[in-house]
């Protein structure tokens, strides 16, 4: 119950006119996180600008090499989509099992980057398929765009407007879902491409990040077989009322093996 | 004529209007003008209020009163059953809890009371505490009664039987502090007018709502009515004389306006209790083929600075098995929390899992089938003081659930059942559960057009009391129940104890018989010899509707008689995916003695929910404090998991039925909380079946079999 502005702008420099002229401006694609944020009080912006009506920024469309994926697209829209299926099926996958059907319906794969939960799905995607980050000033890789507990490399005033994904030649996605919210607990997208190997881990610690480990053991032979043995040290890991660090360390080597089955 | 009598499946009456939006809960009040109030609750565990800034929630739209202990009336002594371990609320600056009510906002909607609450600066001068149980054991002290009697027992002499065991098995059980969550968060709607409070509570006990009111406020009974319409959910959370509950009272006794006060889900975490974590420790002193020589259990509860509760998880525990020695011990560590309070399968609900897994791990060392050894060591009277049990029947639910279960078929050694992938266990246990009588008081009246109506001031918390009432008065008047109406709820109709302990069957369904015996009697003494003559006995009476009373009180010396028991063996089968490792239970059968079953759809589906009840206690309920802060970390059920549709396998409930006329006149035992009980235990034994890891705490979680 407190005031604050509200803009509906049809374009993206309509959007970042009215932020940066906003003392406290906020963007608002699908709300899943802002506007609970909001009711507690937790975030009291002066201005909340709503990039619903965009055009430009919703749909899917096939690439040379991938899809490109605008940032208002829901992951109902993801999962359902037949370009997503056609090339990357993992995606499809990925956004089917994201929260709850409200949430899918609402949530958008662009708010969901730019807010970068530690436990979010798409950020594993994105890192692990290696895709290409759209703003309204520039393109950002996927290595260069996650960089801290829900921090990015987006900076004042800039609006991802999609995400490109080239197609891999296998990918999946495993998460072990906390049994309430459906967010990752341990989640493990693997994928390979033409340039190697890459692993993506979301929900065990504090940001996503690219097992190492797990790449170079794939890399010469992709398959579950590669990762026996293997033991994912616990440290720097997530401890909380979810799950211990050691308990997602044993995840992340249980789901990568997983992913690995289903992509092959 | 079939009339829904005793025995009979009758649907729950409450099912439709649950289903349909119809039943109306407290929250649903009609307005009437009211005001809304929220509870300010401290954000610090233990301390002094140093200020309470309330000018920028005074000045908040819509903003009426807000109370503090600057400007609240002073209550009187509360000495109620339970309430008294509530501490009453804005008396002092003293913090002794996070979430204790430092503040009420009333303003003239909720969300203006909610957004001013939240504008309210309490500073403190906080001071050290102490919320940490496992820091604290070391400080345990013993408690020596409960509820007015002897909470420790011991015969024998167990040190000697230990030192001269052949086998020795000692397991310990951390249990950990669980929250009711009922799904309706407890609220309060009051009024006063003519110096005369009405008071609507999702509460258990209306007579004790009453009773603390009017010692808190300085009330004369009489002038209080206490109703609890609907109720979704209890568990033993909606309790009485609780901080809110006076809280809205006070509000509108000072503002003279209709005041409601609905908690918030969080706030359900911290205004009303919890059942209190334990610490377990079960020591069983044998002969080699399997004969128990003694019985230890000892019991460490975490317990309040704020009154006296004891999770009394040992009491139940002497009952269970034959032993020439035996010592069950309690202590308590006080901590700076709110007070914990019972909940659904409270006492034995929490101690019998620890004596079950212990008697699992005897079995083992044994190399001997649990089953065996349980009737190895059945108890024929009762142990310690050689009382008769009334019709115990144990036996006949260990064999009935055995072959419903087929567990004859189930290999001894841990880990050798395989389903693909997957390690399967098989596990059982005991249950065994007190029966509480309460006094109880109840009304039947017909009319002229043959319509029955039936009233106690008892609660219908889901378990079905308002169906099985109509089924019990249509056995003795041979009216049929859909030619019935109820009124329960309600101070205004005859008196009876708080819903808790299983006991309301028992109590308040004897009650209601001897009153539609009472009336058939005076239908007869009328000159009707059945139904057909009823209403020409009303007519000769020159009456349009004759009504009659009954009463139910348990009889005086309750140990001169013989021991009285509910009884069950749960059988469970669980599946662990040995990569994940995640225990699944996928099906339960449990088979239950609880004397005569008066309904069995639901007798089920109170077991049914116990049994689901259980699943949570071993697997998945948990509220975890943060000791750095002092406070429950989760106040939400995203943080705090309990059991839902995915994690419940199949449920077979079966009972072996039979009257125990010592329990009650209807031949009925308690059966509410006896679901709740073994449980956890045979899920537990049936997880080191499969994994051959013994868990020491619940919930058992995937770490914990890594």
């Amino acid at each position: 119950m407190y005031n604050f502005a509200y803009h509906r702008p049809s374009s993206v420099a309509e959007a970042a006119a009215a932020l940066a002229a906003a003392s406290e401006g906020k963007l608002l694609a699908g709300g899943m996180t802002l506007l609970p944020t909001m009711k507690q009080r937790l975030a009291q912006p002066s201005d909340l600008i709503d990039l619903g009506a965009i055009a430009d920024m919703k749909g899917i469309s096939t690439t040379g090499d991938g899809v490109r994926i605008g940032a208002m697209t829901t992951h109902a829209s993801v999962a359902s989509s037949a370009e997503v299926k056609a090339a990357i099926p993992a995606l499809a996958h990925l956004a089917e099992n994201i929260g709850d059907p409200q949430v899918r319906n609402r949530g958008t794969i662009g708010g969901s980057i730019a807010n970068n939960d530690p436990a979010a799905d798409y950020p594993a995607a994105v890192l692990a398929l290696d895709a290409t980050i759209q703003t309204n000033k520039r393109t950002i890789a996927a290595d260069d765009f996650f960089t801290g507990m829900f921090e990015t490399a987006l900076e004042e005033g800039e609006i991802i407007t999609a995400v490109s994904f080239p197609k891999p030649q296998k990918a999946a996605y495993a998460k072990f879902p906390n049994p309430a919210s459906r967010y990752a607990l341990v989640g493990v997208f693997v994928a390979q491409t033409a340039s190697g190997v890459r692993v993506a881990v979301t929900g065990a610690a504090p940001c996503v990040f690219r097992a190492s480990q797990i790449e170079q053991a794939l890399a010469g032979n992709f398959s579950p077989s590669a990762l026996d043995g293997l033991t994912i040290d616990s440290s720097g890991l997530n401890s909380d009322i979810h799950a211990s660090p050691e308990y997602r360390a044993h995840l992340i080597g249980v789901m990568a093996k997983r992913a690995v089955a289903a992509a092959a | 004529m079939t009339t829904g009598g005793i025995g009979m499946a009758v649907a729950r009456r409450d099912g439709p209007a649950k289903v349909t939006g119809a039943a109306r809960y407290v929250a649903d009040t009609p307005l009437r003008g009211a005001l809304h109030a929220v509870v300010v609750p401290a954000t610090r565990p233990k301390g002094r209020i140093a200020a309470i800034d309330t000018a920028a929630a005074a000045a908040a739209p819509g903003v009426v009163h807000i109370l503090t202990h600057a400007n609240a009336p002073r209550l009187g002594r509360v000495s109620v059953v339970l309430a008294e371990d509530s501490l009453p609320p804005l008396q002092d600056d003293r913090v002794r809890y996070e979430g204790q009510p430092v503040a009420l906002v009333v303003a003239e909607s909720a969300g203006q009371a909610a957004e001013a609450a939240r504008l309210v600066r309490v500073s403190y001068h906080e001071e050290p505490f102490a919320t940490d149980f496992d820091a604290g054991l070391d400080r345990a002290e013993p408690v020596a009664t409960f509820f007015g009697q002897p909470l420790d027992t011991a015969w024998g002499d167990f040190d000697a039987a230990w030192a001269a065991a052949e086998v020795r098995v000692e397991t310990s059980l951390a249990t950990s502090d669980r929250h009711h969550n009922p799904i309706e968060p407890m609220g309060v709607f009051a009024s006063w007018a003519d110096g005369a409070l009405l008071v609507e509570a999702s509460t258990q006990g209306v007579s004790e709502l009453r009773e603390a009111l009017a010692q808190a406020l300085g009330l004369d009974e009489a002038r209080i009515r206490v109703r609890s319409p609907f109720l979704g959910g209890g568990f033993g959370a909606k309790g009485w004389g609780l901080p809110h509950q006076l809280l809205a009272a006070m509000a509108t006794r000072v503002l003279g306006r209709p005041v409601r006060l609905v908690l918030s889900r969080a706030q359900s975490y911290t205004e009303h209790g919890y059942q209190p974590a334990t610490r377990q420790t079960v020591r069983l002193a044998a002969r080699a083929d399997g004969t128990l020589t003694g019985l230890a259990h000892d019991v460490v509860a975490a317990g309040a600075f704020v009154g006296d509760y004891i999770e009394a998880a040992g009491w139940d525990t002497a009952p269970l098995y034959a032993t020439p020695s035996l010592r069950v011990r309690h202590r308590r560590v006080r901590l700076d929390r709110l007070s914990p309070s019972a909940m659904r399968s409270p006492f034995g609900g929490v101690g019998i899992p620890a004596v079950e897994i212990a008697m699992d791990a005897l079995a083992h060392a044994l190399d001997m089938d649990p089953l065996a050894l349980r009737l190895r060591n059945y108890a024929e009277v009762e142990p310690g003081t050689g009382r008769p049990f009334s019709a115990r029947r144990l036996r006949e639910c260990y064999e009935e659930g055995a072959r419903r279960f087929g567990w004859a078929d189930r290999p001894r050694a841990p880990r050798s059942l395989r389903d693909g992938g997957l390690l399967v266990g098989q596990g059982m246990a005991t249950a065994i559960l007190r029966a509480f009588r309460f006094p109880a008081a109840a009304r039947v009246a017909i009319d002229r057009n043959g319509h029955v109506h039936v009233e106690t001031g008892s609660h219908d918390v889901g378990q079905g009391l308002s169906t099985i009432l109509p089924q019990i008065v249509a056995d003795a008047l041979g009216v049929p129940v859909d030619r019935m109406s109820l009124g329960i709820g309600d101070t205004a109709l005859p008196r009876t104890t708080f819903t808790g302990g299983s006991s309301t069957t028992m109590s308040v369904g004897s009650a209601v018989q001897a009153a539609a015996r009472a009336l058939r009697e005076k239908l007869a003494d009328a000159g009707a010899n059945g139904p057909e003559g009823y209403a020409g006995a009303l007519g000769a009476l020159s009456v349009d509707r004759l009504a009659a009373d009954g009463a139910y009180a348990p009889e005086g010396d309750e140990a001169a008689g013989p021991a009285l028991f509910s009884y069950g063996a749960v059988f469970a089968e669980v599946a662990v995916d040995p990569d994940l490792p995640v225990p699944r239970v996928r099906r339960v059968v449990g088979v239950y003695d609880a004397g005569r079953i008066l309904n069995p759809v639901t007798a089920r589906s109170q077991m049914t929910g116990g049994i689901v009840w259980g699943i949570g206690q071993a697997l998945l309920e948990r509220s975890e404090t943060d000791s750095r802060l002092g406070r429950f970390l989760s106040k939400n059920l995203s943080g705090y998991l309990v059991p839902v549709n995915a994690d419940v396998g199949e449920i077979d409930v079966a009972f072996i039925e039979g009257d125990d006329p010592h329990a009650s006149p209807l031949g009925a035992r308690g059966i509410g909380e006896l679901g709740g009980i073994g449980i956890a235990a045979a899920i537990a034994n049936a997880v080191f079946h499969a994994t051959g890891v013994r868990v020491r705490e619940f919930p058992i979680r995937p770490e914990h079999l890594l």
